[in-house]
């Protein structure tokens, strides 16, 4: 890519961000400041109960004194729950707004303003891809850091006034360089392994005469739906292979785990609880290798050849 | 010499109707054209297809490009206001400014805040906060900041009052037109912008029904006012067009022999909308329409 291209791209991702300031902006910084608020009310609260601090500090001593691992798992697993709202909201924001992405300027006629400018139909798409992949999730990474150095902070607070190291107690069984690596890189392979559902929104987006989310969703869901009852009436049987059940999968089977934690198929696998569970590079990694992927990604790529073609000839009305 | 505009049997279908039927066209630099006609004739069809915003047939180069292919490498050198419409309401005059500065390599900030030193256009204003023509007076700014080539004007200034309505056309004439630019105007206000076109195209269900210039417009159209009691006389010399105003026939003759026409009575230069209304074969009162 040359530099222009660079540069036009980055102000593209400008311009969703100057769009959406509420979706990107104050949405992460908004959880984080609940989050935030909660954990000091909490704090507040118990404080009433609890004097002299006794049972907190009880607590933090118990805590300090744990083996490695289980701090471990405790402070850095507390982080990651913290970060598992985040992600949640962040999917949701995603998938709003990619449907709306190619289509609320047709609706508004401002698209004759945006195509009156020297940027191409593709770095268009690619713009809003981009901007669902990177600028969200880095912006939603960057309100977690906040949000994990912020608790971290209090913590540290509570942890003198208890007497207990609050490095050791805290800070280094917080493993924030792996934590923070591991989401960071959870949060991009995410992006890829979502890209098929990124792609479908967008291509919808790009056509749809209105509500493009409700034609995403209907069209997927309609054919489940046929599919289901077709197989039924003709065989009694349920099909195995659903491409509304495939999708809503793919939704659910993140990579970052605990993302939304839905298990279709009805086999709950034994889950051991360690710190691996969600800092585990080769466990994101490990999606890099899966066939599933490979193929979402190149189904994706035609959707997003399809969501340019479509916005080539789109016009206003 | 290259031509700004260049089409050869440029076809447009939507079903069965046709938008555009077989145009050709040459618009060379430095003119300002005027395309008119009716609701539905095909200028906002032909206008799209020339900026690249839809498919057509046949060939059309703007600027020696595909429009259809090349149309972000095409907006370097073309600018458009469709209407006051189209500026993304979500945005403050200033982000629009900006986005326009990174994402246009001939954009000029500085012409840009010249335009908009005397409007009451500020900065930090939400483009959805400010009045129809406001907007148009920030999309004319921004428009002539460019160093653009050909600009493309559709109905600029619908709805707009009519203070607004010379300042823009004073503002387009005195401070963007020169010889190397070209500028297609379309419009329903044809006797607003009559006085500053160089070329008159009229077009009816997709096909052209006049293009020429000006200047040959004025050769070969004359209008005659005459007495009731001579209109027999001025007929007999097959005028193209008759009207009664004020107990006067008006008869507008295509290449008359003028020596004939002056001895009968009055006469003189068609406006555009005369034109119009006696080439596009429609009454101007009663409102009746006559197809043909």
């Amino acid at each position: 890519m040359s530099n222009r291209t660079l540069g036009t791209l980055s102000t593209l991702l400008r311009r969703e961000l100057w769009e959406s300031p509420v979706a990107f902006k104050w949405a992460p910084l908004g959880i984080s400041a609940l989050i935030l608020l909660f954990v000091v009310f909490s704090l507040i609260i118990g404080g009433r109960f609890d004097a002299e601090m006794a049972f907190t500090s009880d607590m933090l001593r118990q805590l300090a004194e744990q083996p490695v691992e289980q701090k471990r798992l405790l402070v850095s697993g507390a982080l990651f729950s913290v970060s598992a709202i985040f992600f949640q909201i962040m999917l949701l924001i995603i998938l709003f707004y990619l449907s709306g992405s190619l289509f609320d300027d047709r609706k508004d006629r401002s698209i004759l303003f945006w195509k009156s400018l020297p940027v191409s139909d593709g770095m268009t798409v690619a713009s809003k891809l981009a901007s669902a992949c990177l600028l969200v999730p880095a912006l939603f990474f960057a309100a977690i850091v906040l949000t994990h150095v912020l608790l971290l902070l209090i913590a540290t607070v509570y942890g003198l006034l208890a007497g207990v190291n609050p490095l050791t107690t805290f800070w280094f069984p917080a493993s924030l360089p792996r934590l923070w690596s591991v989401m960071l890189l959870g949060m991009l392979v995410q992006a890829l392994w979502l890209m098929p559902i990124y792609a479908w929104l967008l291509f919808c987006s790009s056509w749809a005469p209105r509500l493009p989310i409700l034609i995403a969703i209907a069209i997927p869901a309609g054919l489940a739906i046929a599919q289901h009852a077709w197989t039924l009436i003709t065989s009694f049987t349920l099909p195995g292979f659903n491409l509304g059940l495939i999708m809503l999968k793919r939704l659910g089977s993140g990579v970052l785990p605990m993302s939304v934690n839905i298990e279709f198929g009805g086999q709950l696998q034994s889950i051991e609880f360690s710190e691996d569970l969600f800092m585990n590079y080769s466990t994101v990694l490990g999606y890099l290798a899966r066939p599933e992927m490979w193929i979402g990604l190149a189904i994706a790529l035609l959707l997003l050849f399809g969501a340019t073609w479509f916005r080539r000839r789109a016009t206003d009305g | 010499m290259e031509m700004t505009i260049k089409a050869r049997n440029l076809q447009r279908h939507f079903g069965s109707t046709r938008a555009l039927d077989g145009i050709d066209l040459d618009i060379p630099e430095g003119r300002i054209v005027g395309l008119i006609g009716p609701n539905g004739a095909g200028k906002t069809t032909a206008l799209k297809a020339i900026l690249g915003l839809s498919k057509f047939d046949g060939e059309l180069t703007v600027m020696g490009l595909d429009p259809a292919r090349q149309r972000d490498r095409l907006m370097e050198q073309v600018c458009f206001i469709a209407d006051v419409a189209v500026l993304p309401r979500w945005a403050r005059v200033s982000q629009i400014i900006d986005l326009t500065e990174r994402l246009h390599p001939r954009f000029s900030r500085e012409r840009c805040m010249h335009f908009l030193k005397n409007s009451k256009v500020r900065p930090e204003s939400r483009i959805r906060a400010l009045s129809k023509g406001m907007v148009v007076q920030l999309h004319l700014a921004l428009v002539m900041a460019i160093d653009a080539r050909l600009l493309i004007l559709d109905e600029p200034t619908l709805g707009l009052d009519i203070l607004f309505r010379k300042q823009f056309y004073s503002n387009l004439l005195n401070e963007y037109f020169d010889e190397q630019r070209t500028i297609l105007i379309t419009t329903h206000q044809v006797e607003e912008v009559e006085h500053i076109l160089t070329d008159l195209i009229f077009i009816r269900d997709g096909k052209l029904i006049l293009n020429s210039t000006m200047d040959e417009v004025h050769e070969r159209y004359v209008e005659l006012m005459v007495r009731s009691d001579q209109a027999d006389q001025a007929r007999a010399l097959g005028p193209l067009h008759e009207r009664v105003l004020f107990g006067r026939h008006i008869f507008l003759f295509d290449r008359a022999d003028m020596a004939q026409i002056k001895a009968l009575g009055e006469t003189h230069k068609p406006s555009v909308a005369d034109l119009f209304v006696a080439l596009m074969g429609t009454e101007p009162a009663p409102a009746t329409e006559t197809t043909g």
